[in-house]
């Protein structure tokens, strides 16, 4: 597992100072740079996980947007005041990965940045479900190929089902992985597999299926 | 010959890897002479995939970990929360009580704990209980205050570490081919690896080798 490299995108100075102190030398976390406007946003290594933190008050899309083209294999994480859907899901269309609050914990934070450079929706399930769900009813992103279960070429396996249950529920590959008690590279192998079978192109196009087909359901 | 060596290491890596260490946790009220950043740096450069403790299911589910020895509740449980490591709960339901006697087995294996404490104490950093002189005295002096408590006590400890072995187990069968570090209290380490290793997809190795 390869450290994910954050760049800090912060307007003012002192923020930036300050999540460079926070976060150097948080395991597995490795910080690229720090920028205050687009033009200091360089890339991030290629072929390394990478996320952008974002600390804008309050985050736009339009922002998020012109990060995304500048930066198109990382995740976009921004902290947000609230998880208030009317903001989110702007920002999740826009192409942010996750929304942190600036209330959580530093693991947190961490743990939050490592999915997001994994391309992983970083919300709080409770969130993430309805934000998905929300995003499903928009229509806005592609649709996988194929149009239901029985229309699958390959049947998904039972594990394969479960973890896209809780893909559908918006949990990151950690959280999946600690629910189900298997490590996160065997999660990332059964959404590999998913994907291959669903014919989605990305982990929301997935994720949105999933949902649509009902499957963020709870047992 | 090289063709059998290269087959023999392709087989070596699709086994799971397995390394248990052994720590002197229960002794939490000692001071801990060694940075508890020593031993988060350890299992960091580690990164195992599962980390397998010794709590209960009901504990890692409630998140009650206020009982728990300061190297889980302050170092691998927190590394496991922000990093990719899956934590598995393999304590039983019940985990037995510390061993306990009346008379001179009682004052016999208060003697032996602050014997234990001690080398918890003067521990100069988690390698140096995980392995070596002291760790090998110290599961001496653990065999020694379970004989003393008695056939009860001693029967109750040897069915916690069965368990543990088991659930160790269960977690390499059920996702095998991935790198597990079991993190228990060292008198369970010597009965849990000769388990492991009747295993023959299980490749017990030393911690530094995981």
């Amino acid at each position: 597992m390869a450290d994910t490299h954050v760049l800090i995108f912060a307007e003012a100075a002192l923020h930036r100072e300050a999540w460079r102190a926070l976060l150097s030398g948080q395991p597995g976390i490795r910080l690229a740079g720090v920028a205050s406007d687009l033009a200091a946003v360089t890339s991030l290594p290629a072929g390394q996980p990478g996320a952008v933190l974002v600390d804008q008050s309050p985050p736009r899309p339009d922002l998020v947007r012109r990060l995304k083209a500048s930066v198109s294999d990382c995740g976009l994480l921004l902290l947000v005041n609230t998880y208030d859907l009317g903001e989110v899901i702007p920002l999740l269309q826009a192409g942010a990965t996750g929304c942190i609050s600036r209330d959580s914990p530093v693991g947190d934070l961490a743990r939050g940045i490592i999915a997001a450079g994994r391309g992983e929706i970083v919300l709080p399930p409770a969130i993430a479900g309805r934000a998905l769900a929300a995003l499903a009813r928009g229509e806005s992103v592609g649709e996988p190929g194929a149009g239901s279960v029985a229309d699958l070429v390959e049947p998904l396996s039972d594990r394969e089902a479960e973890v896209l249950r809780l893909l559908a529920q918006g949990l990151t590959n950690k959280d999946m992985a600690q629910t189900l008690i298997l490590s996160v590279r065997t999660v990332e192998a059964h959404l590999r597999s998913i994907y291959g079978k669903l014919g989605a192109r990305s982990r929301t196009e997935a994720a949105l299926w999933a949902v649509k087909h009902g499957h963020g359901l709870p047992e | 010959m090289g063709a059998n060596l290269a087959n023999h290491a392709s087989h070596d890596d699709q086994r799971t890897r397995v390394a248990v260490v052994g720590t002197l946790a229960e002794f939490h009220r000692e001071p801990i002479p060694y940075n508890l950043g020593a031993l988060v740096r350890l299992v960091s450069e580690l990164r195992p995939d599962l980390l397998c403790l010794d709590l209960t299911p009901e504990q890692w589910q409630g998140r009650d970990f206020d009982g728990l020895p300061p190297e889980y509740r302050e170092a691998l449980l927190p590394l496991s929360h922000q990093t990719d490591i899956v934590v598995v709960p393999i304590a039983g339901q019940h985990p037995p009580a510390e061993p306990t006697a009346g008379g001179w087995r009682g004052r016999a294996i208060a003697v032996l704990r602050r014997w234990l404490a001690y080398l918890q104490r003067t521990a100069p950093n988690p390698a140096a209980v995980v392995e070596g002189p002291r760790h090998h005295l110290a599961d001496l002096l653990y065999e020694l205050v379970a004989w003393l408590a008695g056939g009860d006590t001693y029967r109750a400890w040897k069915a916690h570490t069965d368990h543990l072995g088991r659930q160790v187990l269960e977690a390499a069968r059920r996702d095998p081919g991935r790198r597990i570090l079991v993190a228990v209290n060292l008198r369970h380490c010597h009965h849990i690896r000769p388990v492991l290793q009747q295993a023959p997809e299980i490749q017990v190795v030393p911690y530094n080798r995981l």
